[in-house]
């Protein structure tokens, strides 16, 4: 289990953290420019932000109104 | 032919917009990853959020980097099927509701080509996604245990991107048949739970079961165990009947859209 450094570990994670700010921003960002969502804005900014992966998840499954 | 990739195009440019491109290969990647991550450091993380007594001596044996990926494989089992089911759910229905279908319909488009279209994007889409998603649990595998072997990932691969083409036709079929988009994902994802606990289960062999793809995958990382369950003839007949059933399943839908090409 002690093979690697902390630095080789820390290499390894941060990829993953950057992923997942990724999408949280998209989703963010995606939540701003939508004109109509299912529920309050805020709330889903909330959800985006706290439920990290799961929530960003579930706001472009059925956060967003198509039309 | 030209008209099938207009329309396969168009299905693609879809998700592209929806940012299903995104959120599904990413979800899969961080599924995949966090993986051999947490059980990497699952004695730190028990030694340090559990209320253990002073002194108690906590002994991991190392597991098998094999069992990791296998350990990944059923993440993506449970919450990767859910996201498939979920993300391609309305797939039909929607466009039956929304009107778009019986517009793109009266244009000289063959059902046929309309239905399997979108069904090629959705499942490009999702085996997409659980390559990317397999290939990082691969690599993190490989990066803090040991390597497991490509000839293994690459059989339990296949095995699994079966799996998940199944479920995701499923979903179609349930989309073409049900109105409701959240019926659709939950039938869908309800037959998969079935077949595989059948699978799991019952008493006799079932061979013929595509439930079974999901161990069958699992249990083809483990260069030990081979033969896979009952010889490699039973592997292909399990293929052969999955690929029956895909295929059976988007008769059914083109011929429900066939017959209900608009909601009225």
């Amino acid at each position: 289990m002690d093979h690697l450094t902390n630095t080789q570990l820390i290499s390894l994670i941060v990829p993953l953290a950057i992923l997942q700010a990724i999408l949280m921003i998209t989703a963010l960002v995606v939540l701003v420019k939508a004109e109509r969502t299912r529920g309050p804005k805020w709330l889903w900014a909330l959800i985006i932000v706290f439920f990290s992966l799961f929530g960003s998840i579930s706001f472009f499954l059925f956060g967003r109104r198509l039309n | 032919m030209t008209k099938w990739l207009v329309l396969f195009r168009k299905e693609w440019l879809e998700m592209v917009r929806s940012h299903r491109t995104l959120w599904l290969p990413a979800s899969f990647i961080l599924l995949g990853a966090s993986q051999p991550v947490t059980t990497f450091f699952m004695p730190d993380i028990l030694a340090n959020a559990s209320n253990l007594p002073e002194g108690a001596v906590l002994q991991f044996p190392t597991p098998e980097p094999f069992e990791v990926l296998a350990s990944a494989l059923s993440q993506f089992g449970v919450i990767g099927l859910l996201l498939v089911a979920l993300s391609s759910m309305g797939i039909l229905s929607g466009e039956r509701s929304a009107g778009t279908a019986a517009m793109i319909l009266v244009k000289p488009v063959s059902y046929a080509s309309f239905v399997t279209a979108k069904w090629a994007a959705a499942v490009l889409l999702a085996i997409v996604s659980f390559a990317v998603g397999y290939g990082a649990a691969w690599y993190y595998t490989g990066a803090l245990f040991e390597p497991v072997g490509w000839r293994e990932v690459g059989a339990s691969a296949l095995l699994y991107a079966l799996w998940l083409t199944l479920v995701s036709t499923l979903t179609l079929l349930f989309s073409s048949l049900l109105r409701s988009a959240a019926a659709a994902a939950f039938s869908s994802l309800a037959v998969a739970v079935l077949l595989s606990v059948a699978a799991g289960s019952l008493p006799f062999e079932q061979s013929w079961n595509p439930g079974r793809l999901s161990t069958l995958a699992a249990s083809s990382l483990n260069a030990a165990a081979r033969p896979l369950g009952g010889g490699i003839g039973s592997v292909w007949l399990t293929a052969a009947v999955t690929a029956a059933v895909i295929a059976a399943a988007l008769l059914v839908a083109i011929r429900s859209m066939k017959r209900r090409p608009s909601e009225a």
